[in-house]
């Protein structure tokens, strides 16, 4: 597939249509700094942070999802199909997030209907990072600030126009009519890549952790290392890769529905087996097994390190816990 | 010397001399321009101590952690005393266990600005303490837009402020990080995490949010020391304060007192006074 050119005026007639036709979200600014909104204009899209606050995530894997609806009869009623949609603005590190939870979710012999279902009905359409917070390490775990993976559709901005590449057919049929680009595109978007890429120094050898890590299940490192995380579960919940749900029947204004909701491995209730015992009671098993699941058990799963290097984790822990830290004192401890 | 420098010197005179297993404090900050928190257990750990406007915690709820270990020493500003004086009231804490490093606070700066609890502090000098680092710092200047904001949320009728909670609370993730990160909060089981019945739902919608905090702003009455940890650690920006505040306030107006600033005064609603108001009851 070809790269095309397309023009700040062109893109803002795209976004414009799509947001006609189908459910098109895009960030947009807030208190906060940016969150995913659902927009109706092209002009309301806000791309000045580095990230949104929160992680596209849930654009596949949402934080409720309705399983069932049952009639007032007591009779289960499948859910309405999900829509159309649109994802546009999405970053590198949180498409690749996608990427994995749709590897993870869609396995042979286990996937999940509901993740592969609204996949297929979601494009996503990704702006490369021209560039970086501090927090950032997208470089170090094996992404990039101009990746493509996970999405239908990147774009590099180049000022007044942008570098639009195709990643799938979804992509191509947006940006089909456009002109191919030239050398110079090419060249100064290479350029942006070289230069974004050397701002980010930090890396992590996840390599390395995937041998280290099941030999250190037992080490003193993860009480050391969790007695200044506070066990709260923002880390969990802003991550784009963290996929762990539980399922609950609610009734919600007289309406009984069986919901998957995101839960978290910080939380006590987690754990807790129907028996009442608990195998993670102490707050370090389950700091550990959040770096082992992000370096260890999903490479073995899905063979890919769940973790993006958004620094959305960074950003967000109350405690100021960096996770590149803990890697590195994980690597060093004996 | 200033004030980090003798704040080392100590920390490393009380771990050689073994007063102390360990001195809480916060090291230098990470790239989210927020100090971790430092456990120093040797001399040498205590070098990285730092005091400085990026310690966005409330140590005291760290004590918690550490209370079976021995004797520990701790950083305290203001609200980390007050809430250390309600673990002590609360007997959470025993006195003997604990050396208090007292310290004056300049206010945690957050995104650029002083954050929105240090804007109104009325206590940033420690109220219990073994020995005080430095010289006190003089209450600020209340921020007044702060303070013309939360006289307006007074203001509105009983439906206005509903309305407003609940825009606010609409937007909560329910990680649960303003309650981890809180020394007042500490049930072993929190009704949240209660599932046999499950007292609370799952789903993230308006009335299981407002539940919570609802639920956690009445377990806080009289007992919160208005630290805003909670609001600085909030993932999504929830104005905790202005309920925070207002609460207090309605605490201290009804019992005349004020969460921590007196080991001998119980909070206001674990004790009964002749004349507390009981104008609900009349």
């Amino acid at each position: 597939m070809k790269p095309r050119i397309i023009t700040r005026k062109q893109l803002s007639e795209l976004l414009d249509r799509l947001a006609q036709e189908v459910c098109l979200y895009a960030p947009v600014r807030d208190r906060t700094g940016t969150s995913w909104a659902k927009i109706s204009r092209a002009d309301e899209v806000c791309l000045e942070a580095v990230n949104t606050v929160e992680p596209a995530k849930g654009f596949v894997f949402p934080r409720c999802e309705v399983l069932l609806r049952f009639d007032p009869q007591g009779n289960p009623v499948e859910p309405e199909p999900p829509p159309e949609q649109v994802v546009f603005g999405i970053r590198p590190c949180d498409a690749r997030g996608i990427a994995f939870l749709v590897k993870f979710y869609t396995q042979e012999g286990r996937t999940d209907p509901y993740v592969k279902a609204r996949r297929q009905k979601t494009t996503l359409i990704g702006v490369a990072c021209s560039r970086t917070a501090p927090t950032c390490f997208c470089l170090g775990v094996g992404g990039s600030p101009q990746g493509s993976e996970g999405l239908d559709l990147l774009l590099v901005d180049l000022g007044d126009e942008l570098l639009a590449e195709p990643v799938t057919d979804k992509g191509e049929k947006l940006v089909a009519d456009l002109p191919a680009a030239g050398e110079k595109h090419l060249t100064a978007a290479a350029e942006q890549k070289k230069k974004v890429e050397a701002e980010i120094s930090l890396r992590i050898d996840t390599g390395r952790l995937r041998e280290l890590l099941p030999g250190l299940y037992e080490s003193g490192v993860w009480q050391a290392l969790a007695l200044t995380c506070v066990n709260c579960g923002a880390c969990t919940f802003l991550c784009p890769t963290c996929h762990c749900f539980d399922v609950t029947d609610e009734t919600i204004r007289g309406r009984t529905v069986r919901c998957r909701v995101w839960d978290s491995c910080q939380f006590t209730l987690y754990s807790r087996h129907a028996s009442g015992h608990n195998p993670r009671l102490d707050p370090a098993s389950r700091y550990r097994n959040r770096i082992m699941d992000k370096f260890y058990y999903t490479v073995e799963q899905a063979g890919m390190v769940s973790c993006v290097g958004c620094g959305r984790c960074i950003i967000s822990c109350p405690a100021g816990i960096d996770i590149r830290q803990t890697v590195r004192k994980v690597q060093d401890a004996k | 010397m200033d004030r980090s420098e003798k704040l080392r010197q100590r920390a490393r005179e009380l771990l050689e001399k073994k007063e102390v297993v360990m001195v809480i404090g916060f090291g230098p900050p990470s790239d989210s321009g927020i100090s971790p928190v430092l456990f120093a257990t040797t001399p040498e750990e205590a070098e990285n101590l730092t005091a400085s406007t990026s310690c966005a915690q409330n140590l005291a709820n760290y004590l918690l952690k550490v209370r079976d270990r021995g004797r520990v020493a701790v950083v305290a500003r203001g609200c980390d005393a007050r809430s250390i004086t309600v673990l002590l009231q609360e007997n959470q804490l025993k006195r003997e266990n604990l050396h208090i490093l007292g310290i004056g606070c300049e206010g945690v700066i957050e995104n650029g600005r002083k954050s929105t609890a240090c804007a109104v502090c009325r206590h940033p000098n420690p109220t219990i303490y073994d020995e005080l680092i430095g010289e006190p710092v003089p209450a600020p200047e209340p921020d007044p837009e702060i303070l013309k904001a939360d006289q307006e949320f007074e203001q509105l009728s009983p439906d206005e402020r509903w309305e407003r909670l609940s825009a606010e609370l609409d937007r909560c993730i329910r990680c649960y990080a303003c309650r981890q990160v809180c020394p007042n909060c500490y049930c072993p089981v929190c009704f949240v995490d209660a599932s046999m019945p499950q007292l609370l739902g799952r789903t993230h919608n308006l009335s299981d949010n407002m539940v919570y905090h609802i639920i956690r702003a009445l377990h806080m009455a009289g007992r919160c020391v208005e630290c805003g940890a909670c609001h600085r650690a909030c993932p999504v920006g929830i104005d905790l304060m202005r309920f925070n505040r207002r609460v207090a306030k309605t605490v201290r107006e009804r019992f005349g007192c004020d969460a921590g600033t007196d080991l001998n005064q119980a909070p206001a609603l674990t004790g009964f006074k002749p004349d507390d108001p009981q104008e609900f009851i009349q």
